[in-house]
């Protein structure tokens, strides 16, 4: 690990998903979580690694917590899966509870304005013990929001980047695993958005949707967790003409460390408990350097981990045992020759700029 | 006779909407061929394969939704937000291990009701007018009439500190049982034998300066006891039967339906197995089956025992549970969905009781309880 700590932001994480639905003590310790996850009822989703205890511990100081419901019928597993919105609706404003019951025992700090990140990215230059983490309300798929009327309401409560699909096909766009491109009501939906200024990330669009988005979008734009398909091949990862546009855009991308995303010789039909990733966090550094290389410069990626978000250690980089690990981080770049600059935008700089940039001064 | 205002008041509306993922602005007979189904069916969510599925719950067949609550003119219901703080091993997962989820869970079921009145499928009753207008448009309803609904919570664990009851009072609660099963945040509640901890004191004095109910119907012996003692305000039992008549915790003494009924309290039957058969001791889980033997008249020995108690009709209601937890299988063996409940007043015409009584049981009691206690 690097003399100084870094702060690091994870621009996604499902630490309401992981409270709510698998019934874990987000305060504690990720050893602590695994001995109580095992007496639990809720099992099968992977060995713990995100808690804000390790997060604290891992300085990643700021990050993006969602609000994950969408329609997907079939989903006896994470159980966040809907036939109708007004479900997805009550799932989300529970996901959104967590955080702010976080934030009334001091645990978390929800960042609305430049000011609120201004006040956290210092406070983490010297944090304490009791430093809350700083966060910025995200959503997975657009079904919690009833219509395009109720995004000033969401707003209102947070929520600052949205990617209006995700697995399956949500109420206004298709997603990851299908094919198709926006529906009739994704378009005002798009609208409400960018009047509103939340970022529209495009993680888990469909190739048509991501481009028939980027057409009709033109506001701020983001990949919250989102790895490279030159590296890694599937319609879940970015093409380097996507990764191109995103950049024309001033767009940012958070480098996902779920194995399938790292490691090309990954096995979806096959059990996580039944192989051995060689995904390492070398592999992360790979996909920050691919983007690096493909646009010339360190200004655009960072790290969107989705750790914990349906699987665990058993399906992340092999040498990472808790999310405190993406400290290791730093010590690879300069390995490899970054400057101290270009760390300093990969693991914080580039998605703070972008904030700031889309919300001004205040 | 024509169908009358139905008010159930116990219902688990937002549960079974989140957690066993009904829809429940779809049929009954929709919902059930939905969840035939879903098992087998593959989620979208690719990592959702066999092998990471979690152990399978138990499955309970739906008999409540809110198109066969119109059909049956179920007009109006508490309806809960119910999860609390207890080692997580039971197999209806609205067990949790903090009290944070507790609130994050209980806001979620808020958040759905709220989604349900967004789409104009149910309406919040806050106040008398709200309640009158309610029961007027029941008068004469249409199929798009909304059901009315006032909130209630079954254990405290979601309100985080006595500094949080002016929000969820804000929010519509009226009715608030201070445990569940288990020992909870603020004490002891059915199947255990201690009485309430500290917190519940402070917890009552905030809710004493609001309008809101305590439900009597989870506590534990001791902490009933503990709360009539302290508590000065309307008390209730949403959901409960006798314990002259089937064994165990779960039901009220004489002692207490005297206590319940001599402060205006109303006791709502419970239309399951486990708390109509004497077969079934709450306190003894060997005793505990899967299909239901007793039919809906069985519902009239406890009611038949309360009014033979207090020497009225005035303290009994309907506070079915129905879906609560258990399904068709452990419901009344003539019953199938929610609109049955019409039956059950011819049951009781049949049994004896006159009109006026069947008014009073299936909506005036409950009516008269809240407008009492409102302002």
């Amino acid at each position: 690990m690097s003399d100084h700590p870094y702060l690091i932001i994870d621009s996604h994480l499902d630490l309401g998903f992981c409270a709510i639905q698998i019934n874990r003590d987000i305060t504690q310790p990720a050893a602590t979580v695994r001995v109580h996850d095992a007496e639990s009822t809720m099992r099968g989703f992977g060995s713990c690694t995100t808690t804000f205890h390790e997060l604290h511990k891992g300085h990643v100081g700021i990050v993006f917590g969602t609000v994950m419901s969408r329609i997907d019928p079939n989903d006896e597993w994470t159980r966040t899966g809907m036939w109708d919105q007004t479900q997805c609706h009550g799932i989300g404003m529970g996901h959104y509870a967590v955080y702010k019951a976080m934030e009334r025992i001091g645990v978390v700090r929800q960042i609305h304005t430049s000011k609120d990140l201004d006040d956290m990215v210092t406070a983490w230059q010297n944090p304490k013990a009791d430093t809350p983490i700083g966060l910025v309300l995200a959503m997975e798929s657009a079904d919690p929001s009833l219509d395009p009327e109720q995004v000033p309401y969401w707003y209102d409560l947070g929520l600052r980047l949205v990617s209006i699909s995700h697995y399956g096909v949500s109420s206004y766009c298709h997603g990851t695993g299908t094919e198709g491109g926006l529906l009739d009501r994704g378009r005002p939906l798009l609208d409400a958005l960018k009047e509103a200024g939340i970022i529209v990330d495009l993680t888990h669009t469909t190739d048509q949707a991501f481009w028939e988005i980027l057409d009709y979008y033109d506001g701020p734009v983001a990949a919250s967790h989102h790895n490279c398909r030159a590296l890694v091949p599937g319609q879940r990862q970015l093409t380097d003409d996507m990764i191109k546009a995103i950049v024309e855009r001033g767009g940012v991308f958070g480098t996902a460390l779920d194995a399938w995303m790292l490691d090309p010789d990954w096995q979806r039909e096959k059990p996580a408990w039944a192989q051995t990733t060689k995904a390492t966090l070398e592999s992360v550094a790979d996909q920050i350097d691919h983007i690096a290389q493909l646009v010339g410069n360190a200004n655009h990626s960072g790290i969107g981990s989705d750790l914990d978000g349906g699987f665990g250690q058993e399906q992340s980089p092999r040498d990472l045992n808790t999310i405190a690990d993406l400290q290791q981080l730093p010590e690879i770049f300069k390995r490899r020759g970054y400057s101290e600059t270009d760390i300093q935008n990969i693991t914080s700089g580039n998605w703070v700029r972008l904030l700031k940039t889309v919300w001004g001064k205040i | 006779m024509p169908p009358i205002l139905i008010i159930d008041g116990h219902l688990d509306m937002a549960f079974n909407a989140l957690f066993y993922r009904r829809d429940l602005t779809r049929p009954v007979m929709e919902l059930r061929n939905r969840e035939d189904s879903v098992r087998g069916g593959i989620s979208s969510h690719p990592d959702s394969l066999e092998r990471r599925k979690g152990p399978q719950t138990k499955h309970f067949t739906p008999t409540v939704a809110l198109p066969d609550m119109r059909k049956g003119r179920v007009g109006m219901m508490l309806s809960t937000i119910m999860v609390r703080v207890q080692d997580p091993h039971d197999n209806t997962h609205n067990a949790v291990r903090t009290q944070a989820i507790a609130y994050a869970r209980g806001q979620s079921h808020l958040a759905y009701y709220k989604a349900l009145e967004h789409k104009g499928e149910i309406t919040f009753i806050k106040s008398i007018t709200q309640l009158d207008a309610c029961v007027r448009s029941w008068e004469s309803p249409t199929d798009t009439t909304p059901i009315g609904l006032i909130l209630s919570m079954e254990s405290a664990d979601p309100i985080l500190g006595p500094d949080q009851v002016g929000e969820w009072h804000g929010a519509g609660l009226r009715s608030v049982s201070l445990t569940h099963f288990g020992a909870n945040t603020y004490g002891h509640g059915t199947g255990t034998v201690g009485g309430l901890y500290p917190p519940a004191y402070a917890l009552m004095d905030a809710l004493a300066e609001t309008d809101i109910a305590i439900d009597l119907s989870h506590a534990s012996d001791l902490s009933f006891w503990q709360i009539m003692n302290y508590w000065k305000g309307p008390v209730h039992a949403s959901h409960c039967t006798c314990r002259a008549l089937v064994p165990g915790q779960r039901h009220l003494t004489d002692d207490m339906i005297k206590a319940i009924t001599d402060r205006g309290g109303v006791i709502g039957m419970v239309f399951a197995e486990q708390m109509l058969s004497p077969a079934w001791n709450w306190d003894d889980p060997r005793t505990h089956y899967t299909t239901a033997t007793r039919p809906m008249k069985a519902v009239l020995e406890h009611m038949d025992h309360i009014c033979n108690l207090t020497g009225n009709t005035d303290h009994v209601a309907f506070g079915t549970d129905l879906d609560g937890g258990f399904g068709l299988e452990l419901s009344p063996t003539d019953y199938n969905t929610i609109d049955d409940l019409q039956c059950f007043l011819d049951i009781m015409r049949a049994h004896g009781y006159n009109e006026n009584d069947v008014a009073k049981f299936a909506h005036g009691n409950l009516i008269r309880f809240f407008k009492s206690n409102w302002s």
